[in-house]
């Protein structure tokens, strides 16, 4: 019996023999073992050294001293937001603003939502430190900081700093807010983020009571829970707040301006290239879940169409969507269709993307084993809820690293905008060499910087995914 | 299970019910919304759709455009974003160049407002795709006017803004100066234009092999050029000046153009086919520009003009007597004076434009002066 008894701390400490060997190495031993340990060995990785080093050696200079970097900072506006009109460049600004409000409020909301669950399960959570979230977003931070160095004036720094803190202060204040208040606080937000494309758009073609009934149902929805003492004050306050959101949305409408000066087919640059593409992955989610569910049914004329929507979508070329989209889609709907370029380029972008989402999804629906939905009908639970809480949370996990990868290929995929000749960032990037002082000149450079950014996204996104596929434990259930 | 099919069952047939209601909606909003804007209803396009199917083009077409234009407020002009002095979007974001002054003159001619034009880049290949499916209403985007344009595509080719020819440039080291030096070389060409033809025409009627290099746009071709990717290349001469000028301009090799030209290329304004009431007011606002400098009015001086000449009162609209002067082309009396005050006239534009080369003496002076510029009197 005292042999499988777990022996004690003191005892463990008393006792060296018992610990696990210390496996850390020196530097140098590291080395001696794996790249030294025989001649060849030793030969290969010199050259590879030696290589390597002047690789770094020619890009670092070409990067920070010969590169002329003159065409990207006097195109950066270019690059940047395209053909946006110059002097209403204010809307970009106010709807920064707006979306750093709304990601602080959202970011403050699941922070205090996890918290509360801590609260009441008593599990301590662990939460970030700003180390943590320097090494999740680097990436970005420092593209971010590469873009400000080649600005010329002061303002687009200052700017950028004060909306990390608008979003941090949102942020924090969300996490003051009393539990009631979280659902409103989602509400909040969404409504924000569609208020916001609406400062860029302008809000031409648009109804201001269009905006303002979302509005009062949001405030409606919000105030649906309020506990009050006097039966009477509830009613009144909830009339209140929907008159007042009214009223709100009225006058932000008049500030937007009724005017015609911007349209969605002024987007474009990068600002162009991350909407586009940020719309289409958080469309094409749904509607490929949809699909591959679709596709599973025993409804054969459910099955069918899903069958038919993804193989045809998946056999045509994106670029000849594309075009189908420009061009003959005014031959069917005549020339003065609302359907602006841009809500065209995300549409077809959207439907092409959950095409082959929907064959991802699918895969993961199918390594869920069958065993899982039979416990589920011998628990008594209805169809939905075996999909809803059983089939989908782990046929998503599982298809997490290639979910991901098609958003980051989608993301890359934005640069055939440019066949129909919609100036997103790439685009942008090629025209500036159409001017006459760079027709023939700093090509790589332009390159380099557009590689740069790219990147720096991409790699983002996977560095996030990995992230959630640790939070989830795939790969360790 | 059973139940639960028969329960989708009925959804899917209230789905159904819900769709064709607002298929019929749909129907309705259509014609109530284009029935006062328009003569032609959408019932009459969808009547013809036979017809359509053998010309698509009259499907976008439904005549009235210049009434579609004035009703939106604004007119939308295909043309392009990278060519240097034609066409081009400049680093503040804007688009300049000689083509686009044209699009504003129509703009202008209109509404009397040089801005309330639509700039639509278009790539070459999808241009003409493009203009008859009424993406824009004109085009300039240094189109070259040929029979086939003017009769399959569905074009409608009117006053010719650019007299140009397609030439071929080389490094001044290589000593080519005539076609025949160029057998077995390389040539770099962008690919779906006129250019394209006319060199495998050339070349093969002369008998003399080549390899074409194509690329989609100079952005890429003047590059790989320059990189020695080929011996040569072939654009309209106007263009070959400016690369010229920039790789000269670079410190790159010296270049040469040779003399010889191998083909016509008359540059100019297109609308889509059917229209003639567009067509003749987009045509009398281009050619207002050069009618302008043959008056020897400019953006300066048109606006107080207070000469007795009867052609030049009624070219401003003013009329012998005072009381106006409208030739019934669906433009303002004073349309000229708008072009020519926001624009300019035709020589203003076209030396606003260095990379254009020099307009003296050339092939686009003024037909006085021996060049090719002529318009008809107006009057």
């Amino acid at each position: 019996m005292t042999d499988t008894m777990p022996p004690s701390e003191t005892a463990l400490q008393n006792n060296p023999s018992r610990l696990p060997p210390d496996m850390r190495v020196s530097p140098s031993t590291w080395m001696r073992k794996n790249l030294f340990n025989n001649w060849y060995n030793a030969l290969i990785s010199v050259v590879a050294g030696v290589v390597g080093a002047l690789l770094v050696f020619y890009f670092g200079r070409f990067v920070l001293v010969t590169g002329e970097w003159e065409a990207v900072r006097k195109n950066l506006t270019l690059l940047m937001t395209g053909v946006y009109p110059r002097n209403e460049q204010w809307r970009l600004v106010a709807q920064m603003y707006i979306i750093a409000s709304a990601l602080g409020l959202t970011w403050g909301t699941v922070t205090a939502q996890s918290l509360d669950r801590a609260e009441d399960t008593g599990v301590e959570k662990h939460r970030p430190t700003p180390i943590d979230l320097l090494r999740r977003y680097w990436a970005v931070l420092f593209m971010l900081a590469v873009i400000l160095v080649l600005t010329q004036t002061i303002w687009p720094t200052l700017f950028t700093l004060s909306t990390i803190a608008v979003g941090l202060t949102v942020r924090s204040g969300a996490m003051r807010l009393p539990r009631s208040a979280r659902q409103p606080c989602w509400y909040a937000a969404a409504f924000m983020a569609i208020v916001s494309f609406q400062v860029v758009s302008g809000t031409n073609g648009n109804a201001w009571w269009w905006t303002a009934a979302l509005a009062a149902f949001i405030a409606m929805q919000s105030t649906a829970n309020l506990e009050t003492t006097v039966a009477w004050h509830r009613t009144a306050l909830r009339i209140g707040s929907i008159a007042a959101a009214v009223v709100v949305v009225r006058i932000a409408y008049w500030l937007i301006g009724d005017t015609s000066s911007v349209s969605w087919d002024d987007w474009s640059g990068l600002y162009l290239t991350l909407v586009a593409s940020g719309a289409a992955i958080i469309l094409s989610f749904p509607l490929a879940l949809l699909l591959a569910l679709g596709r599973r049914s025993s409804l054969p004329v459910v099955r069918w169409l899903c069958v038919t929507y993804i193989e045809i979508f998946r056999g045509v070329p994106f670029i000849v969507l594309l075009f189908i989209a420009k061009i003959f889609i005014d031959f069917f709907l005549g020339a003065d269709t609302p359907l602006s370029l841009t809500t065209r380029t995300i549409v077809v972008f959207t439907i092409f993307s959950s095409a082959y989402l929907a064959e991802v999804v699918r895969g993961g629906l199918q390594a869920v084993p069958k065993g899982q939905i039979e416990a589920g009908q011998a628990a008594g639970m209805q169809p939905p809820a075996i999909m809803r809480l059983i089939v989908l949370p782990q046929a998503l996990r599982a298809v997490i690293p290639a979910m991901v990868g098609q958003f980051i290929s989608l993301y890359k995929d934005s640069t055939l905008f440019a066949f129909i000749s919609v100036v997103d960032f790439y685009r942008a990037r090629e025209l500036i060499h159409s001017q006459q002082e760079f027709t023939t000149t700093a090509i790589f450079e332009t390159l380099v910087f557009a590689a740069f950014i790219y990147w720096a996204i991409s790699y983002t996104m996977s560095k996030e995914s990995q992230r959630l596929e640790r939070h989830l434990g795939v790969g360790e259930r | 299970m059973q139940k639960s099919i028969s329960r989708l069952l009925a959804l899917l047939g209230l789905l159904m019910a819900f769709s064709l209601i607002a298929a019929s909606c749909g129907n309705d909003d259509d014609s109530s919304a284009d029935a006062p804007s328009n003569t032609a209803t959408p019932s009459a396009t969808a009547d013809s759709g036979a017809d359509a199917e053998a010309t698509p083009i009259v499907l976008a077409q439904n005549g009235g455009t210049l009434q579609t234009v004035l009703d939106r407020g604004n007119v939308r002009c295909g043309s392009r974003d990278d060519v240097p002095g034609f066409a081009l979007l400049n680093d503040a974001g804007e688009y300049e160049g000689f083509d686009i002054d044209m699009c504003r003159a129509v703009a202008a001619a209109i509404f009397g407002d040089a801005d309330e034009v639509e700039i639509v880049p278009v790539t070459s290949a999808e241009r003409f795709t493009a203009l008859a499916s009424g993406q824009f209403e004109v085009m300039n985007r240094n189109t070259t006017w040929t029979a086939t344009r003017d009769g399959d595509e569905g074009a409608n080719f009117l006053f010719t803004t650019y007299y140009d020819g397609q030439g071929i440039m080389v490094p001044a080291s290589t000593g080519f100066t005539t076609l025949n030096d160029l057998e077995d070389a390389n040539i770099c060409v962008s690919t779906g234009t006129t250019t394209e033809l006319n060199l495998t025409a050339v070349f093969q009627a002369r008998q003399i092999p080549f390899n074409p290099v194509t690329f989609e746009g100079f952005d890429t071709l003047v590059p790989a050029y320059e990189e020695g990717q080929c011996e040569a290349m072939t654009a309209d001469s106007s263009v070959l000046g400016v690369f010229k000028y920039e790789i000269e301009q670079d410190g790159g090799d010296d270049q040469h153009i040779m003399t010889e030209l191998i083909s016509k290329e008359p540059l100019g304004t297109v609308v889509r086919d059917g229209d003639t009431e567009w067509a003749q007011v987009v045509n009398w606002a281009t050619m207002a520009t050069v009618q302008a400098w043959e008056f020897g009015l400019d953006s300066s001086n048109i606006g107080s003009y207070s000469g007795t000449d009867p052609n030049i009162l009624n070219f401003i609209g003013a009329g012998q007597d005072g009381d106006g002067f409208n030739p019934g082309l669906g433009l303002p009396d004073d349309f000229a004076v708008h072009v020519v005050e926001q624009v300019g006239n035709y020589e203003e534009i076209f030396n606003r434009y260095p990379q254009l080369g020099v307009l003296e003496g050339s092939v686009n002076d003024l037909w006085s002066n021996g060049g090719l510029m002529y318009v008809p009197p107006y009057r």
